[in-house]
C-alpha cells in the first residue's frame, strides 16, 4: 500500500474539517474523491500532498511514518494540481521545466520531458513552448499547469477539480492525460472532479466523503434530512413531489443517511407497493447509465430534488429494457440506510 | 496670457540650449531620488517581505501603521528629519542639513512606508497560491523564497515606482532639508517654487516639462507593472 492514514483529524477554527479513522490508498490506481462542498475533499488532498499537516493522527507513506523531516523529499514524489492553480509568471516551457530544475535534471532530459508533457496535454511545443503565461486561454493555462506536474512523472498525482473551469476540449485532453499517466508510469491518481460520469468510468475506486468523514469506499447515495419519526424505529423524509423515503436505525447528528447503490434495485412497474414501511418504492426518471469497471451498470435516477444511483447487473437491465428518460421505480429496504 | 506663451517658448530655449542651472537641478533631483529609492528598497523591501510572508503577534498593527504612513505629509517629514539632523539634533554632528544627503534622508523616510506597505501587500497576495504551487513542484528552502520574490516582482516594481513618483515630486522636505541652495541642493521642485516666486516662469516651465516627462516614464512603468501583475 502507498498511503495509510490512521486517526487523522484536521481542524479549521476549532471546526473539524476532516476526521478519518482509517484509509488506505493502493499504488497505481485511480481514486475518485466524491462528496458535497465542505466534505473535506480538498483538505484530504492537501494532507496527502504533504502541503498541510493533520492536527492529529499518522500518515504512513510506503510503509514509513511521515515526519516533518521526510516531507521535503516526499514532495519530490507527490505533486498536486490545486483547485485555484496558477501558472508561474514565466514562459510555458519554463513553467513545465520548473519542477524538473528543482530536481536538478540535466538539460536534455528537461527538454525531452517538457516536450513529452506538453504533447500529452495537446499543446504542440512549437506553438506553445515560448508563449508567456498571459498569452494562454483558461483551458490552455490549466493544461500547462497539468503538464508541469506530468513532466515530473510523479509517483502520486493529486488533482483538485482539474476540469472545473475549462472548455470541453481541454476537459477531454486533461482526462486523457491523467489516464495515460497511470498507464505509462503507474502513477497513483487521486482526483476530485465534478465530472462524476468520467470519474465513475475511469476510477478504480471512489471514496465518498461526508462531513469530513469517509462515508464509504465506492459511490454512495447520501440522503439529507429533515427526518420525521413515524414509529417502529422508522424515520421518514418527504420529497417535494410527495413521495416518502423511510429509513430505520438511530439518527446521528449529521442528520444524513447513505444507501449503497448495490442495495437499490430497479423495477419497471410499481409492484409490491406496500406503502413504503417495509420497502421504499420511489418513482423517478433515468438520467444516466454508465458501465462501471466491475462490469455492472451504474444507473442514475432523478427523484425530484434527489438523485440516487443504483448499481445493477447489465443482463438485468436488458430484461427491464431501461433507457435514459424512462420512468422507473427505485426500491430499497429502510434497513439498507446507514446513518452517518 | 502672453507671459505664459513667452514662458513656454523660453522654456524650450533653456532646455535645448543646455542651460546649466536647469540641468544642475535635474541632476540634483535624479541623484537624490535615485539614491533615496535604492536605500529605501534595501531597507524597506526585506521588512515588507517579512511583514507579508510571516505571521507574528502585532503584525496587523504594524501593517496599519505602515498603511497610515503612506499619506505622511512631506512637510512633517521635513520637520522631523530637520529636528534630528540640525546642529541641535541627535544627528547634528553628521552635518547633513542643507546637503543633498539631508534631502536623501528625508526622501528615504517618505519612501519607506510605501515600499514596506506595498511590498508586504505584493507578497501577501502571492502567499497562498504561489507558495503552494511552488511547493507542489518541489521548491524548498532558499529556492522557495527566491522564487516567491521573483513571482512578486511586478508588485515590488509597483512599490518602487510608486515611491519614486512620490519622492521626485515632493517639495516640502527637499526645501526644508536641502535649503534650495543653487548648484548644490536645488531640485526640480524646489527650483520651480523658487523661480515662480521670482516671476521667472520660463525656468519654472522648463523644469516642469522635465518633471512631466519623468512623471510619464514613472506612470508608464507603473501601468506596465500593473498589467503584468493583473495578468497573473
Amino acid at each position: 500500500m502507498l498511503y495509510r492514514l490512521t486517526g487523522i483529524k484536521r481542524y479549521y477554527n476549532e471546526r473539524c474539517a476532516l476526521s478519518i479513522d482509517h484509509l488506505v490508498i493502493e499504488e497505481g490506481k485511480i481514486y475518485g474523491l466524491v462528496g458535497p462542498n465542505g466534505s473535506g475533499k480538498t483538505t484530504l488532498l492537501r494532507i496527502l500532498a504533504f502541503l498541510d499537516e493533520p492536527d492529529a493522527g499518522n500518515i504512513y507513506y510506503n510503509g514509513s511514518l511521515v515526519s516533518p523531516q521526510l516531507v521535503p523529499s516526499l514532495r519530490r514524489e507527490v505533486t498536486m494540481l490545486l483547485q485555484n492553480t496558477r501558472l508561474l509568471t514565466r514562459r510555458v516551457k519554463d513553467n513545465v521545466a520548473f519542477g524538473l530544475k528543482m530536481r536538478h535534471m540535466d538539460l536534455n532530459t528537461i527538454k525531452h520531458r517538457v516536450k513529452e508533457a506538453l504533447e500529452m496535454v495537446g499543446l504542440p511545443v512549437k506553438d506553445f513552448a515560448n508563449r508567456q503565461w498571459y498569452e494562454l486561454s483558461g483551458g490552455e493555462a490549466q493544461r500547462v499547469a497539468l503538464a508541469a506536474r506530468l513532466a515530473l512523472r510523479p509517483k502520486v498525482l493529486l488533482l483538485d477539480e482539474p476540469t472545473a473551469n475549462v472548455d470541453t476540449v481541454s476537459e477531454t485532453l486533461i482526462n486523457e492525460a491523467v489516464v495515460r499517466a497511470k498507464e505509462e508510469w503507474k502513477t497513483t491518481i487521486i482526483m476530485v472532479s465534478h465530472d462524476l460520469l468520467w470519474l465513475y468510468n475511469s476510477a478504480d475506486e471512489t471514496i465518498s466523503l461526508w462531513g469530513g468523514r469517509v462515508a464509504s469506499h465506492g459511490p454512495e447515495n447520501v440522503i439529507l434530512g429533515p427526518w420525521e419519526k413515524v414509529g417502529d424505529g422508522l424515520y421518514c423524509k418527504k420529497l417535494k413531489d410527495g413521495q416518502k423515503i423511510y429509513v430505520s436505525g438511530i439518527p446521528s447528528s449529521s442528520n444524513a443517511v447513505t444507501v449503497s447503490p448495490g442495495d437499490i434495485s430497479l423495477l419497471s412497474n410499481a409492484i409490491n407497493d406496500d406503502g413504503g414501511s417495509s420497502c421504499n418504492l420511489l418513482r423517478g426518471l433515468v438520467t444516466q447509465m454508465v458501465y462501471s469497471n466491475d462490469g455492472l451498470l451504474r444507473v442514475s435516477i432523478a427523484l425530484g430534488e434527489l438523485n440516487l444511483v443504483s448499481l445493477v447487473d447489465k443482463d438485468y437491465i436488458k430484461s427491464l429494457d431501461i433507457y435514459p428518460g424512462m420512468e422507473v421505480y427505485a426500491s430499497f429496504k429502510p434497513s439498507a440506510a446507514q446513518w452517518l | 496670457m502672453d507671459y505664459i506663451f513667452d514662458g513656454i517658448r523660453e522654456a524650450f530655449v533653456l532646455l535645448f540650449s543646455g542651460n546649466e542651472e536647469v540641468y544642475s537641478a535635474v541632476y540634483a533631483t535624479l541623484k537624490a531620488s535615485s539614491l533615496a529609492i535604492l536605500i529605501a528598497l534595501l531597507i524597506g523591501f526585506p521588512l515588507g517581505f517579512f511583514l507579508g510572508y510571516s505571521d507574528f503577534p502585532g503584525k496587523r498593527f504594524i501593517r496599519s501603521v505602515a498603511d497610515t504612513l503612506l499619506a505622511l505629509p512631506t512637510v512633517l517629514v521635513g520637520l522631523w528629519v530637520y529636528a534630528f539632523i540640525s546642529s541641535r539634533g541627535p544627528l547634528g554632528n553628521l552635518n547633513l542639513l542643507f546637503t543633498i544627503k539631508g534631502v536623501i534622508v528625508g526622501e528615504v523616510v517618505l519612501a519607506l512606508p510605501i515600499i514596506i506597505a506595498l511590498s508586504a501587500q505584493a507578497v501577501e497576495e502571492l502567499d497562498l497560491s504561489v507558495r503552494d504551487t511552488l511547493l507542489t513542484l518541489g521548491a524548498t528552502g532558499k529556492r522557495l523564497v527566491l522564487d516567491m520574490l521573483w513571482e512578486a516582482r511586478y508588485g515590488i516594481l509597483m512599490a518602487a515606482v510608486t515611491a519614486y513618483g512620490r519622492i521626485i515630486s515632493e517639495v516640502g522636505s527637499a526645501s526644508m532639508l536641502g535649503g534650495n541652495i543653487k548648484w548644490r541642493t536645488r531640485t526640480i521642485t524646489t527650483a520651480m517654487a523658487f523661480e515662480t516666486n521670482k516671476g521667472q516662469f520660463a525656468m519654472g516651465i522648463a523644469l516642469g516639462l522635465i518633471l512631466l516627462l519623468i512623471a510619464f516614464l514613472v506612470n508608464g512603468t507603473l501601468a506596465f507593472a500593473k498589467r503584468r501583475r493583473q495578468s497573473r
